[in-house]
């Protein structure tokens, strides 16, 4: 009996029905991992407003979040969508490079510093986003600026 | 009969030592040099932990600002499903059904899969 080869009828297992069309549509971010991990702190510099707005609306809404907050998420996703447009138009070379990058190493972020130094500064220069991690302690230097890394699988100068 | 006494002038030393030269260098330095050891050890160990501190801030922080994106997604996917599963019900009850006394919104425990599809 366990040769029996395993049957699977039914490829289609999540429900297609469509949205209806009273609810306005937006197109999904439809980018995976490691490229938002590599704009993440682009689209917290640009979304800010938006994410805390819906965060704010999916705290508030006494457990109907998922659908009051329709439009604040839309919102959310099509600011992301627009940072990510940008980094595509103006910085693709660097941006490739750093998620393939990432990619590759786990999504260790200290072992792609140099090309993250290089995708920041070509974000900065062309959009004005910015890498800012909050709560950072003031008397030390951030860690994304650092030229060493010390668990990088070279803990030397990175650039 | 005559008692038999120490010769004179006494019994020569016995030896009672080896005559072997103690090795190494003398025991302090050890002591001294494995504490020395562990100090630059949790000397590199603190910068090492403070900089995983960082490393963890860095990431967390990424993770909280796609967040929103990620959750605004899943509530329109769970939205989607919610109506689909209404007008089904609408559709063969004629009527909706309230599960829970609660007009929150309850991420259904069954999910509806297509009967007759297959892609």
């Amino acid at each position: 009996m366990a040769r029996r080869e395993p049957q699977f009828n039914q490829q289609l297992l999540v429900d297609p029905t469509p949205m209806p069309p009273e609810i306005p549509s937006v197109k999904e971010i439809g980018a995976t991992s490691a490229p938002l991990t590599s704009v993440a702190y682009f689209i917290g510099d640009r979304c800010k407003a938006f994410n805390d707005d819906f965060m704010k609306c999916r705290a508030e809404s006494n457990g109907r979040g998922e659908i009051e907050c329709l439009k604040e998420g839309r919102k959310v996703t099509r600011c992301a969508a627009s940072v990510l447009k940008d980094v595509n138009t103006h910085c693709l070379k660097e941006f490739t490079a750093h998620w393939e990058c990432l990619e590759n190493n786990n999504h260790r972020l200290w072992e792609c510093r140099k090309n993250e130094m290089l995708l920041n500064k070509c974000v900065f220069d062309k959009l004005g986003l910015k890498k800012e991690i909050p709560g950072t302690p003031e008397n030390q230097v951030p860690v994304h600026l650092r030229p060493k890394q010390i668990y990088a699988q070279f803990p030397g100068r990175q650039w | 009969m005559p008692q038999d006494m120490p010769p004179v002038g006494g019994y020569g030393p016995i030896q009672y030592k080896r005559n072997i030269p103690a090795r190494g260098f003398r025991p302090v330095t050890y002591l001294v040099g494995m504490h020395l050891f562990m100090v630059y050890g949790y000397y590199k160990l603190f910068y090492g932990i403070r900089e995983q501190n960082e490393l963890a801030r860095e990431k967390i922080w990424g993770r909280i600002h796609i967040l929103p994106l990620l959750q605004a997604e899943a509530d329109r996917d769970q939205v989607r499903r919610h109506l689909a599963d209404k007008a089904r019900e609408q559709e063969l009850l004629g009527s909706e059904q309230k599960v829970y006394h609660s007009n929150r919104f309850i991420r259904p425990t069954f999910v509806y899969t297509p009967s007759e599809v297959t892609q």
